[in-house]
């Protein structure tokens, strides 16, 4: 279970104050896929980033009772100036696994070859997409927490990707942040709509998409 | 019981990883790789023990004066090394946020140990050749000179854990920085020794913890053919309170660190 109570967030800058959302609930049991739609700026990468631990809320607190990936986006959780390898083995090494398992795994999910001996910022936004995803399905997680992603990678990718994520691990919880109106309503059986600083949960994925396109 | 351990594990797992990585961004795997990080501070003492040499003379205060600045400049280097790397540490390193297993403590703690580490290689090579050469003393109490050593060390990271999350709260922290630590040489106890100076001097001397942990090293090295003066409390104190102001900082500095 994954738990928000009261979350808020806002950003200083100078004398500045950007709130981007407040007293925000959320609950999302094991297994649950969830999809957070709203427009750029409304807060959907912002609200990933602390269910994930990244960043600390303003207010409220988020209460983690399951094992929550980090969020996968382009660039997070990567060193740049390090190659593929090198990162694969920093991950293995936080996390306690072993390397060599995640090194197969690697090498077979992202087909990057010859390229992860590379340094991480001579790669496309595609090839980080593939290394990223492949580093976090390699440690299993009980939710992941995926921001826009999938959409990156080109047609081969996304059909591993759907395989590894919705088929092989169906039965984790997933947090999902979009605009694609047709993945979320493929992945998702609920979805919270996020709009000046409110976030609405909607149990029916259909009506969120309705909302969400109106705004 | 069970938590402790495993957090224990955790964090031994964490700063290990930092610390390879840390090496592998700053030194590659190119030709010496990671022992660059002993190069500096063994050219720093070497080339300034033979400058002083040169123009000073042999001896000073009747010790050996390559021994003198060796043992005075190894530690400062350590000391400026690692204040100065702790600066903006967080935001350079905002990226491992994404991991919850990493607190942003660790960054200044493994940037510190790295200083640390290449500080005592460089000791032990330029003190074995110096001895060799017949320009080093054999260490009178190795006791107190690795004492001396922890206490230096022990306020130089409480230091650097209170200046890295003030240089992200301030620009101006960064400015004032490498002025900073060079007016602070004589507080450093690097070039000069406690009873070189009047009385009065000396006990404003002694509220420096790290000319505490410099005599204690002096008198490590140079036994009793020096006069050495020091105590625990001052430099115990001193870095007990910046632990905690540290501390405290480091976790307002983290509600409000923005990550890319």
């Amino acid at each position: 279970m994954i738990r928000c109570l009261d979350l808020a967030k806002s950003y200083k800058h100078g004398h500045r104050q950007k709130t981007v959302f407040k007293d925000l609930n959320l609950e999302v049991a094991p297994g649950e896929k969830v999809g957070f739609l709203g427009r750029n700026g409304a807060g959907k990468t912002t609200l990933i980033k602390l269910i994930g631990g990244v960043e600390m809320p303003t207010k409220g607190k988020v209460v983690r009772d399951m094992s929550v990936s980090w969020p996968l986006g382009f660039g997070g959780g990567f060193q740049g100036s390090l190659t593929g390898y090198d990162n694969a083995r920093f991950i293995s090494r936080i996390y306690g696994h072993d390397y060599l398992a995640i090194k197969d795994f690697v090498e077979d999910f992202t087909e990057l070859g010859s390229h992860l001996k590379m340094p991480v910022v001579t790669y496309s936004s595609g090839m980080r997409a593939r290394l990223a995803f492949a580093l976090s399905l390699a440690i299993e997680f009980d939710c992941y927490l995926i921001d826009e992603i999938i959409l990156v990678g080109d047609h081969n990718f996304q059909r591993k990707c759907q395989y590894e994520l919705f088929e092989k691990r169906a039965d984790r919880a997933l947090i999902l942040a979009s605009h694609s109106a047709e993945l979320i309503r493929q992945c998702c059986e609920r979805a919270m709509v996020l709009d000046k600083g409110v976030g609405v949960m909607y149990s029916d994925v259909g009506e969120a998409l309705n909302v969400y396109s109106a705004l | 019981m069970a938590s402790l351990a495993s957090g224990w594990r955790i964090q031994r797992r964490v700063i290990g990883a930092l610390m390879i990585r840390e090496l592998l961004t700053r030194f590659g795997r190119e030709n010496i790789g990671f022992l660059w990080v002993m190069v500096e501070p063994l050219l720093f003492g070497l080339l300034v023990g033979l400058l002083w040499r040169v123009a000073r003379g042999p001896e000073e205060h009747g010790v050996t004066i390559i021994a003198f600045v060796v043992t005075g400049y190894l530690p400062l280097t350590l000391f400026r090394n690692a204040v100065n790397r702790s600066v903006r540490i967080f935001s350079v390193n905002a990226s491992l946020m994404y991991h919850r297993q990493i607190t942003i403590v660790d960054f200044v703690f493994v940037r510190f140990l790295i200083e640390m580490i290449g500080g005592m290689m460089a000791y032990l090579f330029v003190g074995v050749l110096l001895i060799y050469l017949d320009l080093f003393p054999i260490p009178y109490n190795v006791g107190w000179l690795i004492a001396g050593w922890v206490v230096y060390c022990a306020f130089t990271f409480s230091l650097c854990l209170v200046l890295a999350p003030l240089s992200e709260m301030s620009d101006v922290l960064e400015k004032i920085m490498p002025v900073t630590t060079y007016i602070a040489i004589p507080v450093c106890g690097t070039f000069n020794m406690v009873s070189w100076v009047t009385p009065g001097a000396q006990q404003f001397l002694l509220y420096s913890p790290l000319v505490n942990g410099m005599e204690m090293m002096r008198h490590g090295v140079f036994g009793p053919s020096v006069t050495t003066y020091y105590g625990f409390t001052v430099p115990i104190v001193g870095t007990m309170f910046l632990l905690a102001l540290g501390f405290t900082l480091c976790r307002k500095v983290r509600r409000t660190l923005v990550v890319e």
